[in-house]
């Protein structure tokens, strides 16, 4: 066995001739290597190159945590039978991913320091995902691994990153639009592409807007569950904080958080997160509420508010358009109309509570500006008919003088010619 | 063919020499003649008040007729942009930041400011028109024959500074039609070979229209161009003294059996002036010019709709002959700016100079009807169609909630919410 020989072979082929070859290399402590240069002294890479090169992208590599921290085996070996020796555990299985990654990311003391959480395991338990894996041995199921990948891990606000924001629908679709595997635990496959039709998907995808919720906005990503019936306004109730409390306030609050119904799903859907337009509110409400009853009155009379007021805000906004396209100075308009914006945003907000008092109130406002604004327009329209006045005396005078002017002419050239 | 071009040439500059000696030669009443404001010679021998009468008592050729107020009508139009110009430049301020805003100020605070502005834009426009009348007239009267050749290439140059006068005057607005119009035709001038890159350059000032340009434009508007003209038009006028109004036949016109200039011509005059400032007057109340949005570069307007005769022109021909039918009525126009130089021939009647008369034809009637057909193609905006126009710049506010009630989809979300989703993805 002339060990010597080979190990300057496997090193040339490795490194390139580079690195220190001989007996007594892998007598030599490793010194910490940065992870885009090639370490010669590890004996993993010898064979597995392409995993190299999947894990130095990303951030475990950056921290210097090395193959043999994960799998086991002895690294400083650079031939079969001994590197896969020594606690060697080659690809841990779906169970074991979780306890492996757990050992580091479960412990604080060690997280502390890269600003991480460090409960993504006690999460992971109580999801959907945690208890069909861990509890119900369902290999379906899926690992940290499945989601963040084995060798490339990257940070979450890497653009290549499967949990980036605008790539975390389609890691969640590489499951859930499966149509066979879902099937098993009876869901639906279509929530991703509703989600790109909906307000929050289009948020996300067309506007790039990143304060918009992905899947794991409402559903949790290490837990994730969906909410149940008495979370769901709450869920919602995190970003449209006053959308929330004037839904609390009122009675279809009250019943959401007792359980009885389904939250914000009830008009808009879960998905789809489905705007409700001002002329379909009434259309809305009578899905529950039947022809007749106080409630569905009640449907058609915020729907009326909210369609007039809409009118109002459109005729606001034309007369500004008439002004500015008169030269008018509009400043003071526009100032005024986003007043009446504002007023009619809170019209959007306040219809949730169902008081119809507290619609007027906000109604009144917008109407009382654009009726200012409309009043604007008109007096400039009045003026501009006014100023067609003016050619009454421009005309009488330009018409008096050339007849003036042309008598004089003929009384003129009539005497001149005379004599 | 070259002998005959040189001699002519020659004997151009020798009459151009002696002009020029001439309309330097005035005595202090003599500024009068060069505003256009007497006709004849001022008799240094006599007392002043005798020598303005004797220049009251001129007689003026016994052709001129009603056409010939053509000329006379661009020059009070002229004098309308003077007064109106200076009136405007009180108040409107030439920064990017205020020109817009004191545009509005015109329109709505200032007294009359919104007739004053648009007897400037109507006046433009119109100058354009008479300038061309008084051109096809002086045309068809082969009024630029020699000894007049010098006034005709005077009187192109003055039309060449009427076209850049609406051209700078265009942008001082700084609305949206402005911006795009300029940055079109100043992006259409820098495809010109060789000069093109350089003089673009040199206008704008900036890599886009911007603040730079607008002092640019508003120099050359309101120093620049006005003073070479001032001194073009006294040049003119003196050239128009010195060698009469031509002849409409080969018969030389007998002296002393025309008009006299006082009271009959000035009456005349007169009404005509009154005439055309009531037009003027009319045009500017009943039509006065949209204003569109302040000027953005980082949008496009949904259309540009210049409404500039030149432009309205060129659009008709690039649309329906293309661009080497624009090409073609460039040359035609060139070929009539230097007509003095090959038709020198002493025949004054219209029906015997075939080939001029036929470029004259396809010119003028060519322009008129590109004028109209570029009009349609304008489709010029009325009140109908402001809200298309002025829709878009308010729709951060307005269009979102209009559609439905709730945030817009293709508005973002408050910045300050921006924390939760980066949480929920880690």
């Amino acid at each position: 066995m002339n060990g010597g020989p080979m190990l300057v072979l496997i090193a040339l082929a490795v490194g390139g001739g580079l690195g220190p070859a001989g007996p007594h290399a892998t007598a030599v402590p490793r010194a910490p290597v940065a992870p885009s240069q090639l370490d010669t002294t590890y004996g993993c890479v010898a064979c597995h190159a392409d995993k190299r090169a999947a894990f130095v992208q990303g951030v475990h590599a950056e921290r210097g945590i090395r193959c043999h921290d994960c799998h086991g085996g002895d690294p400083s070996a650079f031939a079969l039978p001994a590197a896969h020796r020594g606690g060697f555990i080659g690809a841990p299985g779906k169970v074991a991913t979780v306890a492996l990654c757990g050992s580091c990311h479960s412990d604080p003391n060690r997280m502390r320091q890269y600003g991480l959480p460090s409960g993504q395991v006690a999460e992971f338990r109580t999801s959907r995902h945690g208890r069909l894996l861990l509890v119900g041995h369902d290999l379906d199921a899926p690992t940290c691994t499945d989601c963040h990948d084995a060798h490339t891990i990257l940070r979450p606000d890497d653009a290549r990153s499967t949990v980036y924001p605008t790539n975390i629908p389609t890691t969640c679709a590489r499951c859930h639009e499966d149509k066979v595997l879902m099937a098993k635990y009876r869901l639906p496959t279509d929530q991703v592409e509703r989600y790109r039709q909906s307000a929050h998907g289009v948020a996300l995808f067309r506007n790039q807007n990143f304060a918009s919720p992905t899947c794991v906005g409402c559903h949790g990503s290490h837990a994730a569950l969906p909410p149940t019936v008495s979370e769901i306004a709450n869920v919602c109730e995190r970003c449209h904080i006053l959308v929330g409390q004037a839904f609390d306030r009122g009675p279809h609050g009250r019943a959401a958080h007792a359980g009885k119904i389904a939250g914000c799903l009830g008009c808009h859907s879960n998905h789809g997160t489905e705007r409700v337009p001002a002329e379909q509110i009434a259309a809305a409400c009578a899905k529950c509420h039947a022809a007749g009853t106080s409630a569905n009155a009640l449907g058609m009379q915020i729907q009326q508010r909210a369609v007039q007021a809409t009118e109002e805000l459109r005729a606001a906004q034309l007369a500004i358009a008439q002004l500015s396209l008169a030269g008018r100075q509009t400043g003071d308009a526009r100032f005024r109309y986003q007043t009446a914006v504002t007023a009619y945003e809170q019209i959007a907000q306040a219809q949730h509570s169902l008081d119809p008092e507290h619609l007027d109130d906000l109604a009144r406002q917008v109407r009382s500006i654009s009726r200012d604004l409309r009043g604007m327009a008109s007096v400039a329209e009045e003026q501009r008919w006014e100023h067609k006045l003016l050619l009454v005396p421009v005309w009488f005078l330009a018409l008096a003088s050339l007849v003036l002017a042309w008598f004089a002419l003929r009384h003129l050239e009539g005497k001149a010619e005379r004599p | 063919m070259a002998g005959r071009f040189r001699r002519a040439t020659a004997q151009w500059a020798a009459q151009f020499w002696a002009d020029l000696k001439a309309s330097t030669d005035a005595g202090l009443l003599g500024i009068l003649r060069f505003l256009g404001l007497l006709y004849g010679p001022i008799d240094a021998r006599l007392s002043i008040d005798q020598a303005f009468r004797k220049a009251l008592g001129y007689r003026l050729a016994p052709q001129v007729g009603w056409r010939h107020a053509l000329g006379g009508i661009t020059y009070l139009l002229f004098i309308i942009l003077v007064v109106t110009g200076v009136l405007l430049s009180v108040h409107y301020r030439p920064s990017a930041q205020e020109a817009y805003p004191s545009l509005q100020h015109i329109v709505s605070n200032v007294t009359l400011g919104w007739l004053i502005r648009d007897l400037h834009v109507w006046s433009a426009s119109l100058l354009v028109l008479a300038v061309l009348a008084h051109m096809a007239r002086v045309f068809v009267d082969a009024a630029y024959k020699p000894p007049r050749e010098t006034n005709w290439l005077v009187g192109v140059l003055l039309l060449f500074l009427i076209v850049a006068f609406g051209a700078s005057g265009y942008l001082l607005p700084w609305d949206q039609w402005a911006y795009w119009t300029v940055t079109d035709a100043l992006n259409a001038m820098a495809a010109v070979p060789l000069i093109g890159g350089a003089a673009v350059a040199v206008l704008r000032g900036d890599p886009i229209v911007s603040g730079a340009t607008l002092s640019r434009f508003f120099a050359m508007h309101v120093i620049v161009l006005p003073w070479i003209t001032l001194a073009l038009v006294a040049f003119h006028f003196t050239m128009v003294r010195r060698h009469g109004v031509a002849p409409i036949t080969r018969a030389a016109a007998e002296p002393g059996r025309g008009r006299v200039f006082f009271p009959s011509h000035l009456l005349r005059s007169f009404m005509v002036a009154v005439l055309t400032c009531a037009v003027v007057i009319t045009a500017a109340v009943l039509w006065p010019r949209p204003v569109s949005d302040p000027a953005n570069p980082a949008k496009l307007p949904e259309a540009v709709r210049s409404t500039w005769v030149v432009v309205d022109v060129s659009r008709a021909l690039t649309h329906y002959l293309g661009a080497w039918g624009f090409v073609g009525f460039t040359l035609v126009a060139l070929g009539l700016a230097f007509v003095p130089l090959f038709d020198r021939g002493p025949e004054r009647d219209l029906r015997r100079r075939p080939a001029v008369a036929t470029l004259g034809l396809v010119f003028f009637v060519g322009f008129v009807a590109a004028w109209i057909a570029g009009r349609q193609l304008r489709n010029a905006p009325g009140p109908e169609t402001l809200p298309a126009a002025t829709e878009e710049p308010m729709r951060p506010a307005a269009g979102a909630p209009l559609r439905s009630l709730g945030p817009s989809p293709t508005q973002p979300a408050p910045p300050s919410d921006t924390t939760h989703a980066g949480r929920e993805a880690r």
